[in-house]
């Protein structure tokens, strides 16, 4: 393995939020999960934290979060289901990053007005607000909602439909 | 020479030191010529601390002033279980401190369980310098891989009272693969089976040309060598109980030496299919002294302890199936911890595993071994090994209903971050808290509470539009970090709040300055300088920022606490605000707008 340049790594301390798990772990879209997983021991020779002991403290301040992302990254290709829902949000233009937390292991049937209390109970004040006219409270709670289940798609349908009407009623 | 930077094994019952360079890893011996250092530590009444095989004698002779199993209490809370169990079973008097802590009560001296743990660090930091000829200031300490980020902390804690900068925290079962596999071009799939006396943890990895991937650890950390003698200190007392209606139990000094005879027994029928249990005088019957004179074969051990080896394999299920693999997928099976000298292990692991385990390198070194080969890496910048393991436990954080909801998954490699995004649900509020627990459980209550976590200072405004993205990492030592930054404003608005289960950092200054180094019998010292040089603690295991007090729980939260690993703690703050995400829990109570 290449000793990597400090220029480089901190060029790459300051991309990783832009690149996608593929790029970052220089991998095809259609690799396999062997080639996942040489591509994360390659990596993790190159940026884990104990790999990097002797740099200085500025080259291991950039090195930390390109480590945490590699194993994020390592995390969802692994993983089929992540992998397919990760594919999907870059095929969609969605962001490079995939929320790891959402409990899915354990969440039967989604609901589709929310799988977590928050995500009910914000939703339900959105409602409250929409039935009102107000399309800025409800557009918050949509967003608090979302924080609480990224991806839900009734609340996103629903934010974009308020941040519409917000746009053609400006005055509310 | 190259930095020097020792492993050490700390263990329940007993530990190890160990130092390796350009591939050789030596094991070191005490005074006494033994690689194991027994984790006992002694309070003589003239002020002189003994740690070591000796003190171990006065567990019997002074149970009061001297102070085993800590590894089982530390990072816990007052009313957890296992101080509970201590308490009652334990010679040592463990008292409550502050915020739940623990503290042992030594005559009129109080000691937190990490300071207790750094005697023993300090014994065997002394025992590899005097094998050194060098002062030694780095260490890799490890620590079973269930354990919580409580305990962890406490043992970075320890490391640092102790003198020692603490560069890497390591599971057990990792640390022996290293051991194991370390340096021979290995491509392959093992599991490390680690039955100590206290906890059991099972492993996962793959190996390849010097990567040690864990793919997936599972433990329990109420299951070890210690339940065996138990369940053989019951057997016994009973019969003398049906024989001579005495129970041995009630008295200290008949337990103390039915614990005695108990291992003694087990560790025997290592060597012999069977032994002899003698204990004379044990009792005093009406007609004079009682004894105990009994034999006791393999095969009678292996049916009153059968149930505790079956909860083993449960754990392995565990394990396997979150690896995605089954158990003929695997190249070998390691063994580590001393009941795997067992026959009736070794076979039950036999047959589990259809493979005989491997069995080359010496159960109790093992993990001292991959730890001075895991500190030898971290010096030496030429060095290829790369240990990437997994967190033990999911992580999670409070919400509504006493519920906790997942963060980070467990078996999730590290390290890792996730980011969430929080917001007032008032207008105006000035602070948002969260809690964050570990375990496997979506009620809050049966999981570990790690702390709770209060956020203010950012600027305020109408409910929902403050935004503030709180980051929580666990880093490559299995330890969690929060932070939080006002998305607007982008300034850090964290404030951690540590448990008392945790030293600050001005407490372990304070304990650093008193010096009970000195008070380490002679005999044990090395014949070195003391390091004076202290490390500065490492910026990321404790925040520098000031610690909220923080309060005893109402007490109408304390009533649904039904475990004991959950504390309720309250943040002493101007204005206390529920959490951001406490929002009405009865779903039920929910209109249908649609
Ligand atoms: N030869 C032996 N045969 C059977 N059991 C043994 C033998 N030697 C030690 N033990 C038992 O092993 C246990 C201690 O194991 P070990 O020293 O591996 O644990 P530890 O490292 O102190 O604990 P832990 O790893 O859980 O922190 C005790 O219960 C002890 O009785
Ligand atoms: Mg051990």
């Amino acid at each position: 393995m290449e000793p990597i340049a400090p220029s480089e790594i901190l060029a790459l301390a300051r991309l990783v939020d832009q690149i996608d798990y593929y790029r970052l772990l220089q991998l095809q879209r259609d690799a396999t999960t062997r080639e996942i997983q040489r591509a994360f021991h390659t990596c993790s020779r190159t940026f884990h934290p104990d790999a990097n002991r002797h740099q200085s403290s500025q080259i291991q301040a950039g090195i930390r979060p390109i480590a945490k992302r590699i194993t994020e990254a390592y995390t969802v290709l692994r993983d089929p289901r992540r992998r397919a829902l990760y594919d999907e949000q870059l095929d969609s233009g969605g962001g490079v990053r995939l929320t790891l937390s959402r409990d899915a292991s354990d969440v039967t049937a989604p609901n589709p007005r929310g799988t977590s209390a928050q995500g009910r109970q914000y939703h339900a004040l959105a409602l409250q607000n929409l039935q009102q006219k107000d399309f800025s409270s409800a557009i918050r709670n949509l967003k608090t909602a979302l924080t609480f289940e990224p991806g839900n798609e009734t609340f996103e349908k629903l934010l974009k439909t308020s941040l519409e009407q917000m746009d053609s009623h400006p005055t509310s | 020479m190259a930095e020097v930077a020792i492993g050490i094994d700390l263990g329940t019952s007993n530990s190890s030191v160990a130092h390796a360079s350009e591939g050789n890893v030596e094991v070191f011996t005490n005074i006494y010529g033994e690689t194991i250092t027994a984790s006992v530590v002694a309070f003589e009444a003239n002020g002189d601390i003994e740690v070591g095989n000796a003190a171990r004698a006065n567990i019997i002779r002074d149970p009061a002033n001297t102070v085993y199993s800590a590894k089982r209490l530390i990072g816990r809370y007052f009313f957890s279980e296992e101080v509970k169990k201590a308490r009652a079973f334990y010679g040592y008097s463990i008292e409550e401190a502050e915020n739940h802590g623990i503290r042992i009560r030594i005559r009129d001296e109080e000691f937190s369980l990490p300071e207790v743990s750094a005697m023993v660090l300090r014994e065997l930091k002394a025992i590899a310098e005097t094998r050194l000829g060098t002062p030694v200031s780095k260490a890799v300490i490890t620590v079973p891989a269930y354990f919580n980020d409580n305990q962890r902390q406490a043992t970075v804690d320890a490391g640092r009272i102790a003198g020692l900068e603490v560069l890497r925290i390591v599971n057990e079962p990792t640390a022996a693969a290293l051991a194991y596999g370390f340096g021979k071009g290995l491509q392959q799939r093992v599991a490390v089976y680690d039955l100590g006396g206290g906890t059991f943890d099972f492993s996962i990895l793959e190996i390849g040309d010097d990567v040690f991937e864990v793919l997936s650890t599972a433990g329990d950390t109420f299951l070890g060598g210690d339940d065996f003698d138990d369940r053989l200190i019951d057997l016994l007392a009973d019969e003398f109980h049906a024989t001579h209606g005495i129970d041995l139990r009630h008295d200290r000094q008949s337990l103390e030496m039915l614990k005695v005879a108990s291992e003694d027994a087990k560790k025997g029928l290592s060597e012999d299919p069977e032994v002899e249990i003698q204990l004379l005088d044990i009792a005093e019957g009406p007609s004079g002294p009682l004894s105990i004179e009994r034999r006791l074969g393999h095969d009678e051990f292996a049916r009153l302890v059968g149930d505790l080896v079956q909860r083993t394999f449960k754990v392995c299920d565990e394990a396997l199936q979150q690896a995605g693999i089954v158990a003929s997928d695997l190249d070998g099976v390691v063994l580590v911890g001393g009941p795997t000298r067992l026959p009736l292990i070794r076979e039950a692991v036999t047959t589990y595993f259809q493979q005989e385990p491997k069995t080359d390198i010496d159960p109790d070194l093992v993990v001292a071994m991959g730890a001075a080969i895991h500190a030898d890496s971290l010096v030496d910048p030429q060095s290829s090994c790369q240990l990437l393991d997994v967190t033990p436990l999911s992580l999670r954080i409070g919400v509504a209903g006493g519920l906790a909801e997942t963060l980070i998954e467990r078996n999730t490699p590290v390290p890792i971050e996730q980011t969430r995004t929080f917001t007032t649900f008032r207008d105006h509020q000035e602070s948002v808290a969260i809690r964050i627990f570990q375990g496997e459980s979506h009620e809050a209550s049966e999981n570990a509470l790690l702390g709770e976590f209060e956020f203010a200072g950012f600027e305020k405004a109408l409910r929902g539009e403050v935004e503030i993205d709180v980051t929580f990492e666990i880093d490559a030592d299995g330890i969690v970090n929060v932070t939080a930054r006002d998305r607007t404003t982008h300034g850090e608005v964290s404030k951690r709040i540590t448990l008392s289960s945790g030293l600050t950092k001005s407490e372990i200054e304070s304990i650093v300055a008193r010096g009970d180094a000195e008070r380490l019998t002679q005999a044990t010292l090395p014949p070195v300088e003391e390091n004076i040089e202290r490390e500065p603690a490492s910026p990321q295991a404790l925040p520098e920022a000031d610690f909220l007090e923080l309060l005893p729980a109402d007490e109408e939260l304390r009533e649904g606490d039904t475990t004991a690993e959950m504390p309720i703690y309250r943040a002493n703050l101007e204005e206390i605000e529920p959490h951001s995400v406490q929002l009405d829990p009865d779903d039920e109570s929910e209109t249908d707008w649609e």
